[in-house]
C-alpha cells in the first residue's frame, strides 16, 4: 500500500478552486518532487496535506485512513511534519531550543533532548551552533535547522514548500545535498521546488502541476530527460545531473510568489 | 545632590512597580497583538480588591494577594476567551483596541457603582514607615512593592524559559505559523498568556494600593503612563518594558524633585516623541514581531 494518495482533491481559498482534481500518490520511502509553474498550487497539494486547508471534494489518504478533514494538530499525531516555505525557525531561542520544540508535541523532555542530540551527531551545524540565536543564522543555515528539526519527531512523511528559495547558490546546493542525504532513512518525502532541476536531480519520482492538476507523473529521470517538459517547466536546457548551482531559470510569467520570497529575506 | 539621589532611589523603587505592571501589557501584546487598555482597570480593579479584604477581613495586602491573583488569572483567561477570540486574527490588533477599551469602562462602571467615586486608599501599619539609610529615606511600603515587582518579575521569567506552556508562549510570539505547524494549540497559549497578563495586575495593583490614593477612573492616568512605557521599551519586549519603567520612574521623581511634579507627568510624553522620532520601534522593538 502506498504510504499517501490523493484522489480527486479540490481545494482553494476563498470563492476560487486552486487544485481542481488532484491525483497524486507517494510510495513508501521515497522522494517524490513537485513542479510546476507559479500559482499551479504547488503549496496548496502541501497545506491540504497538513491539514492547514480542508479540500472541497476528494480524499487524502494515508496508511489507508482519509485525513482530509483532520486539524493540523492531528495530522502531526500521525507522523506528518511540513517545512513551510517562509523561515519557520523561532529567531530569538537558541538553536537548540528550536530543536527541541519540535517535538513539543511529545511532551516528553528528556526524549527530547535524546533525539536532539542523536540529530546534532548527524547535522554539523546543530552540533556546532547550538547556543546560537537562530535569528543570527544565515537564511541557507536556518533552512538546515529547520529541515534537522523536522526529523525530531522521527515523521513518517515529510512536506517541504520550497526549501531553496530565497538562498544564495551555494547555500541551496547545500540544502539539496541535505535533502538528497535523506533518502534511505525511512522517510518518505514530498518537495515542492521552483529549482525543478535541483528537485529532480534528488527525488525518485517527478509530478508536474499545472493549473491546478497533475499534468504527468513520472519517474525524476524520464522527467529531467524528457525534453518537452524541460522546455515547459525546467527553463533554458542545461546539464540535467547534478545540483545545478547557476540561477534557476525564472519563468517569464513570474508572479507574485517570487517576489514575495524576495520581499521576505531578511538582512544578513 | 542630596535631593536629587534621594529622588532617584524613590524613582527606581517606583520604577520597579511600573516595571510589573507593563510587563503584563507587553505579555499581552507580544503573544496576542493585542493592545490591552483595559490593564489599568485590571490593576485599579485588583487595588479595590485589595481594599476590600484589608477592610473587611483584615488581609495585609501581601498575604491578599495570594488569593487575588489566581483570582485575576482566571478573570484575565475568562476575558480572553469571551471578548477577544472572537476577533478574526486579521484585525485583532485594531479591533481589539477597542473591546479591551469597553472591559475597561465596564471594569471602571462596576467600580463606581460598588465603590463610588471617593477616593480610597490602604493604610497598614507600616504604610508611614521608613528607614533611614546614610542619611537617605526609604519609604518601607516601596520597597517592599518594589522586592514583590521584582519577585514576580523573576517569576515570570522563569515561566516563559523553563516551562513547556512558557516556550510555547514564546514561540508563538516569535513565529505564530511555525508554533502551529509544531503542534502548538495558539489559541490555548493565548488564553494562558493573557490569563498571565492580568495576575500580574493583581500585585501592582495591591503595591498601587498601598502607594497612592483611588478612585475607579485611576486607570486613565495609569493606562497612558504605561503605553507610553510599552511603546518606549519596545512593544512586546519584556526586557525593553523593564528598563524603560526604571528610566521613567527615575526620570519622573527627578523632575519632580527639582523641577516641579506637574513638569513630572509631562516627561513621559517628551520622551515618548522624542524617541519615536529617533527610534519608532523602541528602544528594544525588534521592528514588528514581539522578543520575549
Amino acid at each position: 500500500m502506498s504510504l499517501l494518495q490523493l484522489e480527486n482533491v479540490v481545494a482553494g481559498y476563498g470563492f476560487g478552486d486552486v487544485l481542481k482534481g488532484i491525483d497524486l500518490t507517494l510510495e513508501r520511502e521515497t522522494i517524490t518532487c513537485l513542479i510546476g509553474p507559479n500559482g499551479a498550487g504547488k503549496s496548496t497539494v502541501l497545506k491540504t496535506i497538513s491539514g492547514l486547508l480542508h479540500p472541497r471534494h476528494g480524499s487524502v489518504r494515508f496508511e489507508g485512513e482519509d485525513i482530509a478533514r483532520r486539524r493540523p494538530r492531528a495530522v502531526l499525531d500521525l507522523g506528518i511534519v511540513q517545512v513551510p516555505q517562509e523561515r519557520s525557525l523561532f529567531p530569538l531561542m537558541s538553536v537548540w531550543e528550536n530543536m527541541l520544540m519540535g517535538a513539543y508535541i511529545l511532551n516528553d523532555h528528556r526524549e527530547a533532548r535524546r533525539r536532539a542530540e542523536s540529530l546534532a551527531e548527524r547535522f554539523q551545524l546543530v552540533r556546532d551552533r547550538r547556543t546560537e540565536r537562530a535569528g543570527s543564522l544565515s537564511g541557507g543555515e536556518q533552512k538546515l535547522v529547520e529541515i534537522a528539526r523536522a526529523l525530531m519527531l522521527d515523521p513518517k512523511l515529510l512536506l517541504f514548500d520550497e526549501p531553496s528559495a530565497g538562498l544564495a547558490p551555494q547555500a541551496r546546493a547545500q540544502v539539496f545535498e541535505v535533502l538528497g542525504s535523506l533518502r534511505g532513512g525511512g522517510w518518505t518525502i514530498l518537495l515542492v521546488e521552483q529549482n525543478a532541476r535541483s528537485g529532480l536531480s534528488i527525488a525518485d519520482c517527478g509530478a508536474v502541476l499545472d493549473a491546478g492538476v497533475v499534468k504527468l507523473e513520472k519517474p525524476a529521470t524520464s522527467l529531467l530527460a524528457d525534453p518537452e517538459v524541460a522546455r515547459l517547466y525546467l527553463g533554458a536546457r542545461r546539464d540535467p545531473v547534478g545540483v545545478s548551482t547557476n540561477r534557476p531559470p525564472e519563468r517569464p510569467a513570474a508572479s507574485t510568489r517570487v517576489t514575495a520570497t524576495r520581499k521576505e529575506k531578511p538582512v544578513e | 545632590m542630596h535631593l536629587v539621589v534621594q529622588a532617584v532611589i524613590l524613582g527606581l523603587l517606583t520604577g520597579g512597580v511600573y516595571a510589573l505592571m507593563a510587563s503584563g501589557l507587553t505579555l499581552a501584546f507580544g503573544v496576542m497583538r493585542v493592545i490591552n487598555v483595559a490593564q489599568g482597570a485590571l490593576i485599579i480593579l485588583s487595588a479595590y480588591l485589595t481594599y476590600t479584604l484589608f477592610v473587611h477581613a483584615g488581609l495585609d495586602p501581601f498575604v491578599a494577594l495570594l488569593v487575588i491573583t489566581p483570582g485575576m488569572f482566571v478573570l484575565g483567561m475568562l476575558l480572553q476567551f469571551v471578548f477577544i477570540r472572537p476577533l478574526r486574527s486579521e484585525d485583532r490588533e485594531e479591533l481589539s483596541l477597542l473591546v479591551t477599551w469597553a472591559i475597561a469602562l465596564g471594569i471602571e462602571g462596576v467600580l463606581s457603582v460598588v465603590f463610588k467615586t471617593t477616593y480610597r486608599s490602604v493604610n497598614t501599619g507600616y504604610t508611614n514607615a521608613t528607614w533611614d539609610v546614610g542619611g537617605y529615606t526609604i519609604t518601607q511600603v516601596r520597597f517592599y512593592g518594589f522586592l514583590l515587582s521584582v519577585a514576580i518579575l523573576g517569576l515570570l521569567f522563569l515561566a516563559l524559559t523553563r516551562t513547556r506552556i512558557g516556550r510555547a508562549i514564546r514561540a508563538v510570539v516569535q513565529n505564530p505559523v511555525s508554533a502551529r505547524l509544531l503542534g502548538i494549540e495558539t489559541e490555548r497559549v493565548a488564553a494562558v498568556g493573557f490569563g498571565l497578563s492580568a495576575a500580574t495586575a493583581s500585585a501592582a495593583g495591591a503595591v498601587y494600593a498601598m502607594v497612592y490614593p483611588f478612585n475607579p477612573n485611576s486607570h486613565y492616568d495609569l493606562i497612558s503612563l504605561l503605553l507610553t512605557i510599552i511603546v518606549l521599551g519596545g512593544l512586546g519586549s519584556l526586557g525593553g518594558a523593564i528598563l524603560a519603567a526604571l528610566f521613567m520612574g527615575v526620570a519622573e521623581a527627578v523632575l519632580a524633585a527639582t523641577i516641579s511634579p506637574t513638569w513630572a507627568k509631562l516627561t513621559f510624553f517628551v520622551a515618548l516623541l522624542t524617541l519615536l522620532l529617533i527610534r519608532p520601534q523602541g528602544l528594544f522593538g525588534v521592528k514588528a514581531r514581539g522578543a520575549i
